[in-house]
C-alpha cells in the first residue's frame, strides 16, 4: 500500500510534462521546423522561376553558396548590415537606458506622461509610422528640412536625405531607434524597480555620486536585463526589413542601399533566384546564433554562478 | 541515435511535402462562375472596371472581382501567387516587359485556339510576340501607352523657345531653361524606362539576340552614344534627385501649391498623364485634393523629337493579358477574354487614352493632340528586350543602379561593362 503510494506521483510526473510539451513541439516543428528545412533544401538547389511554376529543381550541391562566398556585394551588404545594426542597437539602447533613468527619477506625473507616450510610439503600425516619417524626411516639404533651414547659416532646403548611403541609413536608424526605445526603456526601467533602495542609500552614505552609483551598482544589478535587451536589439536590427524597404521605396532602388533583409528579398521574389535566397537566408540564421551564442554563454554563466 | 532517426524521419517527410508541391498538376476546370482579375495599378478606369463586371455577370451569371496590384509589388505577387490553385487570379493583366519571363515558365494557358477569335492579326504584334511561345499564343495585349514630352508652354514662350525638332535641338533647349528652382527637364537619375530613349534614340540597345542568347549591350558604341547624351543632359538639365526612378513626373509640371510656378519646364511621361495635368483648382467632392484641368495656354505636348528629327523610339508602355494555368476556372477566364477584346471594350479603352489592343479600334483613340501624340509616338516605340530573364532583370534594380550611377557623373565605360557582367548572369533565365 505504502509502497504504491510513493511510486505512483513520481510516474505521473514523468509523463505529464512530456505529454504536455507535445503541442509546443508540434507547432514549434510546423512553424519552425517546416520553413527551415525548406530553406536548406531549397538553398542546395537550383531553384528560379521555372521550378516556382513546376519544373523538378535540380540539386546543386553548394554551388549557392560558393557563387555567394565569392561575391564582393554579398559581403558589402553582410558588413552594411551588422555595422547598422551594432550602431542602431547601441543606441537603441543607450537612450532607453537614459529614458528609464529619467522614469525613475521624476514623479508620478511626468511619468506617466513619459510612459503613455513611449507606448504610443511603441503600438504605431509600422507602415504608418513609416509613412509620416518619410513625409518629415521629404526632400522638398519635409518638416525637417523646414526646422533646420531656420537656424542661421544652415541652408537644408532641398537637403535630400535619402539620397547618399549615409544619410539614408542614418534616417532609418533614426527611424528604427524610435521605434525600438520603448520597449528598452520600459524593460530597463522594470529592471530599475528590481534595484533595492537600501543598497543605494548605503553607497550614498559611503560617498558614491550619481555616476558611481549608477556603474558601480544600477548597472551590474541590471546586467542581466541591458544582455537581452541588446541581444533582441541585435537581432532585430539585422533582420530589419520593413522600414528599409519603405525608405528604398521613397529613394533609390539601388543595391547600396540594401540590408540583408531587402538583398534576400530582391534577390529571391524580384530576381526570382530562391535558391540563392535561400543561401543568404541560411547565412542570416548563422550570423544571428553566432550573435546570440555570446551571450546565451554568458547568461548561463551568469546562472551556474 | 533515436533523435538522428526522428531528424531524417522529418526531412524525408518535409521532402516528401516539398515533392507534393512542386509536382501540382493543373487542376481539373472546376466551372466556377465566379472569377478573379487582377488589374495593375490605376491604369485600367473604373468605368471600364465595372463595365467588365456587368458585362461578365450578364454573360456567365457569375461574379467578376477586380483585385488592383501595386505595379512595384506586381512581380512578386505574380511570382507568388501564379503557380497556386488555390491563390491564383483567374484573368491577370501583366507588364509587356514581363511577359516572355512568365510565358516561357509556363504560368499561362495556351490559348492559340482563341486568337483568331480575340483578334488575330488585327492585335498589335510586338505585344502578341512577347506573349507567344514556339507559335502558341498564351499573353495577348491588354493596351498600349507610350511617353511624349509635356511642357510648359508659357516658360518655353518666354525664353523664345519653340517645338524642337531634334533631339540635340530638345537637349539644348531644356538646358538653358534650368535655374536654381526649376529643372528645365525633369528626369530622376535612376528613371531608366524615359532615359532609355536617348539609347533607343541613337540605334543603341539595352540587349541584343546572338543565336539562341542574349547578351547585355550597355557597351555597344550606340548605347554608349546614347548614355553620353543623356548623362550631359540629366546634369545640365534636371534637378530630380539621382535616386528617384520612373515616378509621377506630372505632379513637378503643375504649378507647387506653395510657390506658385512650376517644378519644371518639361517632363516626358505616359500619354494618360495628361488628366493629371493642368491648372489646379480645389476638387469640389473633397477638399483635401485638386482637380486638373488641361489649360491650352499654359501646356503643351510634343513627341520627343529623333536625331534626325521626326519621333525618337520611346519606351512602348503597355500591358498584356493572359489567363492562369493554374486557374481551376478555365472556360469562365475565357469568356472573360471575349469581353475584354469585344469592339465595345476594346473602343472604352481608346476613348480613355489607352491604345487598344486590336489596332482596329485605334481610331476610338480620338484625333486630338494626346491622340496624335500617343499614336506618332507610339508609332517607332520599342519594347525592352524580350529575353526570358528579362524580369529578373528588372526585379533586380540593375538598371535603375546603372542609369543613376551613369547620371551621377559615373564613367560610363567602366560601369558598361560591369553592368553588363551582371545583367549577362541574369538575362537568360
Amino acid at each position: 500500500m505504502s509502497a504504491t503510494s510513493t511510486l505512483r506521483p513520481p510516474r505521473r510526473g514523468i509523463r505529464t510534462p512530456h505529454v504536455l510539451l507535445i503541442p509546443a513541439i508540434v507547432i514549434l516543428l510546423l512553424g519552425m521546423g517546416y520553413p527551415v528545412i525548406w530553406q536548406i533544401v531549397t538553398s542546395l538547389q537550383q531553384y528560379g522561376l521555372a521550378q516556382q511554376f513546376g519544373k523538378p529543381a535540380p540539386f546543386v550541391g553548394f554551388d549557392n553558396y560558393v557563387t555567394l562566398a565569392t561575391n564582393p556585394q554579398l559581403w558589402a551588404v553582410v558588413a552594411r548590415s551588422l555595422l547598422f545594426c551594432i550602431v542602431t542597437a547601441a543606441l537603441t539602447l543607450a537612450i532607453g537606458t537614459l529614458l528609464s533613468l529619467l522614469m525613475a527619477a521624476v514623479g508620478k506625473v511626468p511619468r506617466l506622461i513619459l510612459q503613455v507616450s513611449l507606448l504610443l510610439a511603441w503600438s504605431m503600425p509600422v507602415v504608418a509610422a513609416m509613412t509620416v516619417w518619410i513625409w518629415l524626411f521629404d526632400r522638398r516639404r519635409g518638416a525637417i528640412n523646414y526646422l533646420l533651414d531656420m537656424i542661421p547659416g544652415v541652408n537644408m532646403n532641398r537637403f535630400d536625405w535619402l539620397s547618399t548611403p549615409i544619410t539614408f541609413f542614418a534616417v532609418a536608424s533614426i527611424i528604427v531607434i524610435w521605434m525600438s526605445v520603448p520597449f528598452v526603456a520600459f524593460s530597463i526601467y522594470a529592471g530599475l524597480t528590481q534595484v533595492s533602495d537600501e543598497v543605494l542609500e548605503a553607497a550614498q552614505l559611503d560617498g558614491a555620486n550619481g555616476w558611481g552609483r549608477f556603474w558601480g551598482i544600477i548597472l551590474p544589478m541590471i546586467r542581466p536585463v541591458i544582455a537581452i535587451v541588446l541581444l533582441l536589439q541585435l537581432i532585430w536590427d539585422l533582420r530589419v526589413f520593413t522600414q528599409i524597404t519603405m525608405l528604398k521605396d521613397a529613394g533609390s532602388k539601388s543595391g547600396e542601399y540594401d540590408l540583408l533583409g531587402t538583398y534576400i528579398y530582391k534577390l529571391g521574389t524580384s530576381s526570382e533566384d530562391f535558391g540563392m535566397a535561400s543561401a543568404v537566408s541560411i547565412l542570416v540564421l548563422a550570423i544571428t546564433i553566432a550573435l546570440s551564442w555570446f551571450y546565451i554563454r554568458s547568461l548561463l554563466k551568469d546562472d551556474e554562478a | 541515435m533515436k533523435r538522428k532517426i526522428g531528424v531524417v524521419a522529418l526531412a524525408t517527410a518535409s521532402l516528401i511535402v516539398l515533392a507534393g508541391c512542386a509536382t501540382a498538376t493543373p487542376p481539373a476546370d472546376t466551372g466556377s462562375k465566379n472569377i478573379t482579375l487582377w488589374v495593375m495599378g490605376g491604369d485600367t478606369p473604373d468605368a471600364l472596371r465595372e463595365y467588365l463586371k456587368t458585362e461578365y455577370a450578364s454573360a456567365t451569371g457569375g461574379t467578376l472581382t477586380i483585385e488592383q496590384q501595386d505595379w512595384a509589388d506586381a512581380l512578386s505577387k505574380l511570382t507568388t501567387a501564379l503557380p497556386d490553385p488555390e491563390n491564383t487570379p483567374d484573368v491577370t493583366e501583366i507588364g509587356n516587359t514581363w511577359s516572355p519571363t512568365f510565358t516561357s515558365v509556363g504560368a499561362f494557358s495556351d490559348i492559340s485556339d482563341m486568337y483568331k477569335d480575340l483578334g488575330g492579326s488585327k492585335l498589335l504584334q510586338s505585344f502578341v510576340d512577347v506573349g507567344a511561345v514556339d507559335g502558341k499564343n498564351y499573353a495577348l495585349p491588354y493596351y498600349f501607352g507610350s511617353r511624349y514630352v509635356f511642357y510648359r508652354k508659357d516658360i518655353w514662350t518666354a525664353a523664345g523657345l519653340t517645338v524642337p525638332t531634334t533631339l540635340a535641338e530638345f537637349n539644348s533647349d531644356v538646358a538653358t531653361l534650368k535655374t536654381a528652382g526649376q529643372s528645365g527637364f525633369y528626369l530622376g537619375g535612376e528613371d531608366w524606362r524615359n532615359g532609355v530613349s536617348w539609347i533607343f534614340a541613337n540605334g543603341g540597345d539595352l540587349a541584343t539576340k546572338d543565336g539562341s542568347t542574349w547578351k547585355s549591350a550597355l557597351s555597344s558604341a550606340k548605347t554608349q552614344t546614347g548614355l553620353e547624351q543623356l548623362q550631359a543632359l540629366y546634369t545640365s538639365a534636371s534637378l530630380a534627385p539621382v535616386t528617384e526612378a520612373d515616378s509621377t513626373p506630372w505632379v513637378n509640371i503643375n504649378n507647387n501649391a506653395s510657390t506658385g510656378a512650376p517644378e519644371a519646364a518639361t517632363i516626358i511621361a505616359p500619354g494618360w498623364a495628361h488628366w493629371s495635368i493642368g491648372d489646379l483648382t480645389p476638387d469640389p467632392k473633397d477638399s483635401t485634393k485638386t482637380v486638373a484641368t488641361w489649360n491650352d495656354a499654359t501646356f503643351g505636348a510634343f513627341v520627343l523629337p529623333g536625331v534626325d528629327g521626326g519621333a525618337a523610339p520611346v519606351f512602348a508602355g503597355g500591358s498584356n493579358i493572359a489567363i492562369s494555368a493554374a486557374s481551376k476556372n478555365q472556360s469562365s477566364a475565357r469568356e472573360l477574354m471575349k469581353i475584354i477584346f469585344s469592339a465595345d471594350y476594346q473602343k472604352m479603352l481608346g476613348a480613355n487614352g489607352l491604345g487598344p489592343a486590336n489596332l482596329d479600334y485605334a481610331s476610338s483613340l480620338g484625333d486630338d493632340q494626346f491622340a496624335k501624340a500617343l499614336s506618332d509616338s507610339a508609332a517607332g516605340s520599342k519594347l525592352t528586350p524580350a529575353a526570358p530573364g528579362w524580369a529578373a532583370v528588372e526585379g533586380s534594380g540593375l538598371l535603375e543602379e546603372f542609369f543613376g550611377k551613369v547620371n551621377g557623373g559615373g564613367d560610363i565605360k567602366t560601369l558598361a561593362a560591369e553592368y553588363d557582367k551582371k545583367i549577362d548572369a541574369l538575362i537568360n533565365g
